[in-house]
């Protein structure tokens, strides 16, 4: 038979502290914009490649393409030109101001297999081109793995 | 001074049952720890890529140089092409600036440092011809060389654009 409550109690503080100190950890590291770039893709190794600048940046649109030029967008392979219109549309609707042949202040950040021929990455290249997107950003690592 | 003292009761008077918080937190922890992706260290490359453009207009049945009267510029002038191919493997086979070969990524940013450093002959963007099959990779590495070169008068090379070779 168990003794009264008090004889055999353990002081769940610390474990309760150390447990919400854990918590705090992994909510401040915890990046959920990092669910958009897959994982998969062995990016290309380019010595010029600076460290991703966030802050000021203008609005991105996110590209994975993989080494048989399909578009993945959070896991989910999408139509290339239906894709991108879409987007420039959402872009132009938010800025009404801007012209049916104006700029898109969005950078397009390209994420693409080291495999992927140019004519597939082209593809996408120029549907963002004719949908008005002229920024790039080509995702590289900086340093073989 | 008088210091209050603090009437003590006995322990078991008042007690906070902590078991339900302590699930609570660990739902929240396993949460957390099955999310946590440590992101890779990305670098990237920044570019304007404006379409590509007719960088001169010739007549059906005219060949190239063959009007002698033709006294204007070619539109597009500044621009300095460069041409790479690939092999079926889709590394590089071959390069050219202009109309003149280069073997390697050394002397492709030789020739460019000599072409885009000349004052009286200025450029403003580059087209790159591409070959089909031509790797990501294999391209980025020419991007790559492009993109550390700079103008004679102190601006990096950003404009760049990009021309499919047509197959075959």
């Amino acid at each position: 038979m168990s003794g009264s409550a008090a004889e055999g109690e353990c002081d769940l503080t610390p474990m309760l502290d150390m447990v919400f100190q854990l918590i705090t950890f992994f909510m401040l590291v915890s990046n959920f914009k990092a669910a958009a770039i897959d994982m998969s893709l062995k990016l290309p190794v380019v010595g010029s490649a600076r460290p991703v600048e966030t802050k000021g940046q203008e609005k991105f649109l996110m590209l994975n393409i993989d080494k048989a030029g399909d578009l993945k967008v959070y896991g989910v392979s999408k139509d290339i030109p239906n894709y991108i219109a879409g987007e420039a549309f959402g872009v132009r609707r938010a800025n009404p101001e801007l012209g049916p042949k104006d700029e898109l202040p969005v950078t397009v950040v390209i994420r693409a297999d080291r495999a992927t021929p140019f004519k597939l990455l082209n593809v996408v290249i120029k549907s963002c081109q004719d949908n008005g997107f002229l920024k790039y950003a080509l995702r590289a690592k900086d340093k073989a793995e | 001074m008088s210091r209050k003292k603090k009437k003590h009761r006995g322990g078991d008077d008042v007690k906070l049952n902590l078991a339900a918080m302590l699930d609570m937190a660990f739902q929240l922890l396993t949460f957390f720890i099955f999310t946590f992706k440590p992101p890779a260290v990305e670098g990237q490359v920044s570019l304007k890529l404006p379409p590509p453009q007719i960088v001169a207009t010739q007549k059906a049945d005219q060949q190239a140089g063959s009007n002698n009267n033709n006294q204007a510029l070619a539109a597009g002038v500044e621009t300095l092409t460069i041409t790479v191919t690939a092999t079926l493997g889709g590394s590089i086979d071959h390069m050219a600036v202009g109309d003149g070969g280069v073997s390697t990524l050394p002397q492709l940013e030789q020739r460019l440092k000599v072409i885009l450093q000349d004052p009286v002959k200025p450029f403003e963007q580059v087209i790159i011809q591409v070959g089909p099959q031509l790797r990501y990779e294999a391209l980025m590495s020419v991007i790559d060389v492009c993109t550390r070169q700079t103008f004679s008068d102190g601006k990096p090379l950003t404009k760049i654009s990009f021309v499919e070779i047509p197959e075959g």
